[in-house]
């Protein structure tokens, strides 16, 4: 019995000594900032981004000899929005494109393709308005693809089910390295 | 059925490609798709098979052999048979696959050795590991238009390289890069003759030449001289027949099978592998990638290489060659080799032990004994044990490092295919010298062996008194020749010859001189014989049968006009 009241009181004292050292809960304030997306955290940057992919223009122009053979997408204008490099423009080319049961799953490839990301925070930015419509995380599969797995808001789900892989994509994409999204 | 959970998956990619989900062909994009269907679309049935197939190693290469001998021909893509091998490679990428023990080999190989480049590191002086082992395959086009149409796997460099080392592959097997292959051949290749065929015709050869002396130096052969003649002229015509045909034959085949191969090249998608990840700069593995290039169409179409000697016999020794083989060298569209800095290649060669011939640019530092001096200088400057001791010594040396050197990427596909032979150059070089003296005395022989008939005597005479002509009505004046024979004037013989100009005709001209000792005192006295003239290049033989005589007096009565 003694020896119960004393780990008891233990776990009490242990209790009390962790919460003194413990730092302070953060502000409701902090953690709805943190639960903001960067393009709210930092809009001047979101906006300069957009300004830069606004002004890539891309389209395969097919200087071949001989006729085309099969079909091809259509690249999608992606950059890679680096903290200290800077941005860099990277077509993305979609591989891979399924919407179902409200869940969108995407592969694409990035020429030339970035050595060292194993991970992008993918923003889509909608074609026509330039807005941000969708944050996901794309990962690294294989050598040179990147795989992205995120639910669709109801509106977009319906708007990009009947979407083909070898359609004009109504987005755009600007890439940060290294960013963990669930 | 087994291994139904495959067959579901490559339903899926299928399916998925033709309802617009998917971009790439589901052969080229297999592992991507394979990892898709797998973390998403496989049921839980399907994944629990998949755990069971790889719970054992037996399963796994039960799963292994049955995808290579079962599912690559039954798949089918195109029509055409999946290439098990590079559908195992990317497999063994992804999951659960990159975990199997059965896919270990496949993870650094298309199991499809190929030439060697040689392709140095940052700083490098020439390491064995700069020899960098390269494999090729050949996949159904993609349907992916914008996709190239020769891939890098495992390694990083210019596209525009890769697609010039591609060209010049296509035009060695339709193109420049053909004709100067067959050229080659032609002058220095070796021929597909069985041994005694060899001996044969080495001996006929020899024969031809014999007669040719026999006929230039030897006694008059006298009426021999037709079957000499027939002998010589069939021997050698029955040779030269069997070499150009033989010849003709089997470039015309290497022609048509060429342009097959080219045809199956453009219609198919290259992969070139190389491990390490390396990002490749300069286009130093060009005849490298070249070569491989035309070992991956040969390997997706075996059977087509097969109609030709030439191809089936280059392939054979590229695909042995493989594991001993390097090559450096930048090519160009046609196949022209350029150069390059060789002596860190040449010792990165001489230090790695697989490696016993090497083909480069036509450099001096790749002389043989330039190789002899730089083999010198790299086992000087070789790593010391760090703990020498005892070790196990082995009494076998390595095989001297042998260089070919070449202009041309054709000149490679001579060395690889073992073509040249210097008994066949020694053969073509004394065919050709045969048959040059026997072109020049072809109208020598036909004179003897198919006479033109007898011409007639016409006009015009000779002008002047002092001189006779004896006008031929033929258009062969070196197969006749005219003799004189009179008592008043001395005996003459001539040849006959066609003149030109005012003048001009076939006929023999001879300068009438009295004899001294006349037996008549008519002017007119004699007859003029018209002989067949038999002569063997410069030899004149004894003539031959008389065919026509004239009297003196009806020569002189022509008419000069």
């Amino acid at each position: 019995m003694r020896k119960a009241t004393n780990i008891e009181q233990l776990l009490q004292w242990r209790r009390q000594r962790a919460e003194s050292e413990a730092p302070p809960a953060p502000s409701g304030v902090h953690l709805l900032k943190l639960a903001q997306p960067w393009w709210e955290l930092w809009p001047d940057r979101f906006a300069a981004s957009v300004r830069r992919l606004t002004a890539i223009q891309l389209s395969f122009g097919y200087a071949m000899a001989h006729p085309p053979h099969g079909h091809s997408g259509h690249p999608v204008a992606a950059l890679i929005s680096r903290d200290n490099d800077g941005d860099q423009e990277a077509p993305a080319r979609i591989l891979y494109m399924s919407v179902r049961d409200g869940r969108l799953r995407l592969r694409f490839q990035l020429a030339p393709v970035p050595r060292n990301d194993s991970t992008f925070e993918v923003t889509f930015v909608s074609e026509n308005g330039l807005r941000p419509i969708l944050l996901a995380s794309a990962d690294r599969s294989g050598d040179d693809e990147y795989r992205v797995d995120v639910e669709l808001p109801t509106e977009l789900a319906a708007a990009w089910e009947s979407l083909k892989v070898t359609d004009p994509m109504p987005f755009r994409f600007i890439l940060r390295p290294g960013f963990e999204t669930n | 059925m087994s291994f139904v959970w495959f067959w579901t998956f490559w339903h899926w990619s299928t399916e998925g490609f033709r309802s617009g989900a998917l971009l790439r062909s589901p052969l080229q994009g297999i592992a991507s798709y394979w990892d898709e269907w797998y973390r998403h679309d496989s049921s839980e049935s399907d994944r629990s098979e998949i755990d069971v197939t790889g719970s054992s190693v037996f399963e796994q290469r039960r799963f292994v052999c049955w995808l290579a001998r079962q599912w690559a021909k039954e798949a089918r893509w195109r029509d055409e048979m999946l290439p098990a091998r590079y559908v195992l490679a990317q497999l063994s990428r992804v999951a659960p696959f990159d975990k199997w023990t059965a896919f270990d080999k496949y993870r650094t190989t298309y199991a499809s050795p190929g030439i060697a480049a040689i392709v140095l590191d940052e700083e490098s002086a020439g390491e064995p590991g700069d020899v960098r082992r390269v494999e090729a395959v050949a996949l159904p086009l993609d349907e992916d238009a914008a996709a190239a149409s020769i891939v890098s796997d495992g390694f990083h460099t210019d596209g525009g390289e890769l697609n010039t080392a591609r060209r010049a592959a296509m035009s060695l097997l339709d193109g420049k890069g053909l004709i100067v292959f067959l050229g080659l051949w032609l002058v220095t290749g070796a021929r597909p003759y069985p041994r005694y065929l060899r001996i044969l015709l080495l001996a006929g050869w020899l024969a031809v030449v014999g007669l040719i002396v026999r006929l230039l130096i030897g006694p008059d052969p006298g009426t021999r001289l037709v079957t000499f003649a027939a002998i010589l002229f069939t021997l050698w015509f029955v040779l030269v027949m069997t070499g150009v045909g033989v010849a003709s034959a089997l470039a015309f085949s290497a022609l048509r099978t060429g342009r097959a191969l080219r045809t199956r090249t453009e219609q198919r998608q290259l992969h070139l592998r190389m491990t390490d990840g390396l990002s490749v700069h300069g286009g130093s593995a060009g005849l490298a990638f070249c070569l491989n290039s035309l070992l991956a169409t040969y390997r997706s179409h075996p059977l087509v290489a097969s109609r030709s000697w030439l191809w089936a016999t280059f392939f054979r020794r590229l695909r042995g060659a493989s594991r001993t083989w390097a090559a450096t060298g930048i090519v160009d569209a046609d196949g022209s080799v350029e150069h390059v800095v060789l002596e860190p290649k040449i010792r990165a060669c001489l230090r790695n032990p697989g490696i016993t011939h090497v083909l480069t640019p036509w450099q001096a530092e790749a002389k043989q004994s330039a190789i002899e001096k730089i083999a010198t200088t790299a086992r000087r400057v070789g790593p010391a044990l760090p703990n020498p001791g005892m070790v196990l010594g082995f009494a076998s040396t390595k095989p001297k490092l042998r260089s070919h050197r070449c202009r041309h990427a054709a000149q490679s596909v001579m060395a690889v295919g073992e073509f040249t032979s210097k008994s066949q150059l020694v053969a073509n070089m004394l065919g050709l010298a045969v048959t040059v003296v026997m072109v020049l005395a072809l109208p020598d022989l036909r004179n003897v062996l198919r006479p033109p008939d007898a011409p007639r005597v016409v006009a015009p005479g000779s002008p002047s008194p002092y001189f006779l002509w004896v006008s031929l009505d033929t258009d062969r004046p070196d197969a006749f020749k005219a003799q004189l024979e009179s008592e008043f004037w001395s005996n003459r013989s001539a040849d006959v010859v066609s003149y030109g100009g005012a003048d001009g005709s076939v006929r023999a001209e001879m300068r009438l001189t009295r004899n001294g000792r006349p037996g008549t005192i008519d002017d007119q006295n004699g007859t003029v014989w018209i002989e067949r003239r038999r002569k063997f290049l410069g030899r004149e033989f004894r003539p031959g049968e008389r065919i026509a005589s004239y009297p003196l007096s009806h020569l002189n009565g022509l008419k000069h006009d």
